[in-house]
């Protein structure tokens, strides 16, 4: 994974501290200070969730909390916008998930 | 948990961050809100301070600047706060705004307000355009520059407009390789007529002069009179088709290129975010070159809401530098109106902002009357493409209604449900609205026959529960509970 992120991560970055989340039971490094949008997009993983009628996946897509394209679920509450959340230790991220409705 | 203030600020980007110094330091008892954790807006967008990056360039210095001229005043600062709704108090003039944030009062209570909203992307519907891996240039911009993260390995940027070359240029810096830049306008010869404009705006100059030399330095091509055709990718992009287009937009047979890419930044122009205005219901007026609806307003910005003041993009694209002026004006305006400022020392202070606003206005409308929205992004969707992203809603569906007889957007908007999800219609009114008018144009259509989304509270999706937790002093919004909003239940 800290291979995956030095390429994704600017090198003029000097972080001060790298944290750990889990994204849908993975660890996945990440930084404080970023968003959770940011982190998943670091580590390999574009899909956040699949569309409500259709099933399709979606990502990122604004990126400035207009477009609701990127809810997640951060510790058990859904439908959090991941482009503007901050990441925080030992969060717990789920993407794709199914409300039952 | 509610407070009471003669202006409430809406936006601190920079036009909010500009209405709120003048109007402060006037005397006005202000305050400014923002549902970012920090002010700036996304011109000014300050990185996390943990990210803790070098910041060097003039429009980060710019920024700082002007936040430290902010937290000189007596302003108070509230983030992290999505202002959801504006009401009008039945009783007297004034407005209460509701605020959702854990910092956050409820409500403010005030007496003006200055809406300062700024603007987002345009929505183009092109075939894939719902896939991951297809991004606006504001979110390029955003995860390069200020998360500093690449949003992908090979991109194709494509759209209309000067925000391309940014865009561009920060992808480069990221480490992305660029396999082009598509603008949709040809440039030459109409771009010519401008160039006395140009004169004088040299810093703006030297940065395209930048980005164009980062691209010719890097072998990145920058083609203009080209537009994106297509995504395809069964998870993600994988491919996207570009062609050449005539003047309207509309792409030209035979043209087609194929470039292996996962990522597409597309910037189309943009759009102002007037969901706070149409629900005040102030007066709009369709004006393409300042980026679709925007509100009515008099020389000193005041709308047709009494108090109610819009200043920056969010009232009319123009770029930074008219938005600083603009907030200006209007921050001097509320000085005017609440008694803080009048006679001569009103007039000088309003002397020192016009004429220089005035320039900065014709800078900004070059750019709109360059980069015009195009009839033919309406033409780049296909039977089965998504217009509207929250509900799903596809081309087919809106052509449906139409030919079930809807011929407003809002009756569109009542048939098939579009406009009615996450976004409030943010992402899907252009494309929707071009949908109608590519079916009806023949027929006498007009951007004013079609209209525009009607806008109530919520204007975000809030939690279940979080209106029942109002106190039994606060308010009731007019027109009773809010409807259609998002649950965000715990598990």
């Amino acid at each position: 994974m800290r291979s995956k992120r030095s390429k994704a991560t600017l090198p003029d970055v000097q972080h001060r501290r790298p944290i750990q989340i889990h994204v849908d039971g993975r660890p996945v490094e990440a930084y404080e200070g970023e968003t959770v949008a940011a982190a998943l997009l670091a580590a390999g993983i574009r899909t956040f969730r699949l569309s409500r009628k259709n099933k399709e996946p979606r990502g990122i897509f604004c990126g400035m909390g207009v477009c609701f394209e990127c809810l997640v679920t951060i510790d058990g509450v859904h439908d959090l916008q991941a482009c503007l959340t901050g990441v925080a230790e030992g969060m717990q991220v789920e993407t794709c998930r199914e409300l039952g409705l | 948990m509610s407070e009471t203030f003669e202006l409430a600020v809406i936006g601190a980007g920079p036009a909010g961050m500009e209405a709120a110094i003048a109007a402060s330091e006037k005397g006005v008892r202000t305050v400014i809100i923002d549902g970012l954790p920090r002010e700036g807006g996304q011109y000014y967008r300050k990185p996390p301070a943990a990210l803790a990056l070098p910041r060097t360039t003039g429009v980060e210095r710019e920024g700082s600047l002007l936040s430290e001229r902010l937290a000189g005043t007596r302003a108070v600062q509230i983030f992290n706060a999505l202002a959801w709704g504006v009401f009008k108090n039945e009783e007297g003039e004034g407005y209460s705004v509701g605020l959702y944030g854990s910092d956050a009062p409820k409500w403010v209570h005030v007496r003006t307000l200055v809406i300062a909203s700024g603007a987002y992307d345009t929505s183009v519907a092109f075939p894939g355009w719902t896939l991951p891996g297809v991004i606006t240039s504001g979110a390029a911009l955003i995860l390069a520059k200020s998360q500093r993260v690449a949003p992908g390995q090979r991109a194709l940027v494509a759209g209309s407009g000067p925000l391309l070359l940014p865009a561009a240029a920060c992808l480069i810096k990221a480490g992305v390789e660029l396999a082009g830049v598509y603008e949709s306008t040809r440039l030459f010869p109409k771009g010519i007529r401008y160039a006395p404009i140009l004169l004088g705006q040299w810093q703006r100059m030297r940065e395209a002069v930048q980005y164009l030399s980062l691209l010719a330095r890097t072998r990145v091509p920058y083609r203009t009179g080209w537009s994106i055709l297509e995504a395809r990718g069964s998870e993600q992009v994988e491919e996207a088709l570009v062609a050449k287009v005539d003047p309207s937009g509309v792409p030209l047979e035979g043209s087609v290129r194929t470039e292996r890419v996962d990522t597409v930044v597309c910037g189309f122009g943009l759009t102002p975010n007037t969901g706070l205005a149409r629900m005040i219901g102030c007066k709009m007026e369709y004006q393409p070159n300042k980026g679709g609806w925007v509100p009515l307003r008099d020389p000193m910005l005041e709308t047709s809401q009494r108090g109610v003041y819009a200043a920056g993009d969010g009232a009319g694209i123009g770029g930074a530098e008219c938005a600083r002026l603009e907030g200006r004006l209007a921050g001097t305006a509320v000085a005017v109106r609440t008694g803080h400022l009048g006679g001569a020392e009103a007039v000088r202070a309003l002397g020192r902002i016009t004429p220089r606003l005035a320039r900065a206005r014709r800078y900004g409308e070059m750019f709109g009357e360059l980069f015009p929205p195009k009839p033919g992004w309406s033409s780049l969707g296909r039977a089965e493409t998504l217009l509207c992203r929250c509900e799903d809603v596809s081309l087919k569906d809106i052509r449906a209604a139409i030919a079930d007889g809807a011929r407003t957007i809002g009756e569109v908007k009542m048939i098939t449900r579009v406009g009615m999800g996450n976004c409030q219609g943010r992402m899907c009114e252009r494309p929707v609205a071009g949908a109608i008018l590519q079916a009806l144009g023949p027929q006498g259509a007009s951007p004013d026959s079609v209209g525009m989304y009607s806008i109530r509270p919520p204007l975000y999706p809030l939690p279940i529960g979080f209106f029942a937790e109002a106190g039994p002093d606060e308010p009731e919004p007019a027109g009773g509970a809010p409807d259609g909003f998002l649950s965000k239940t715990d598990t």
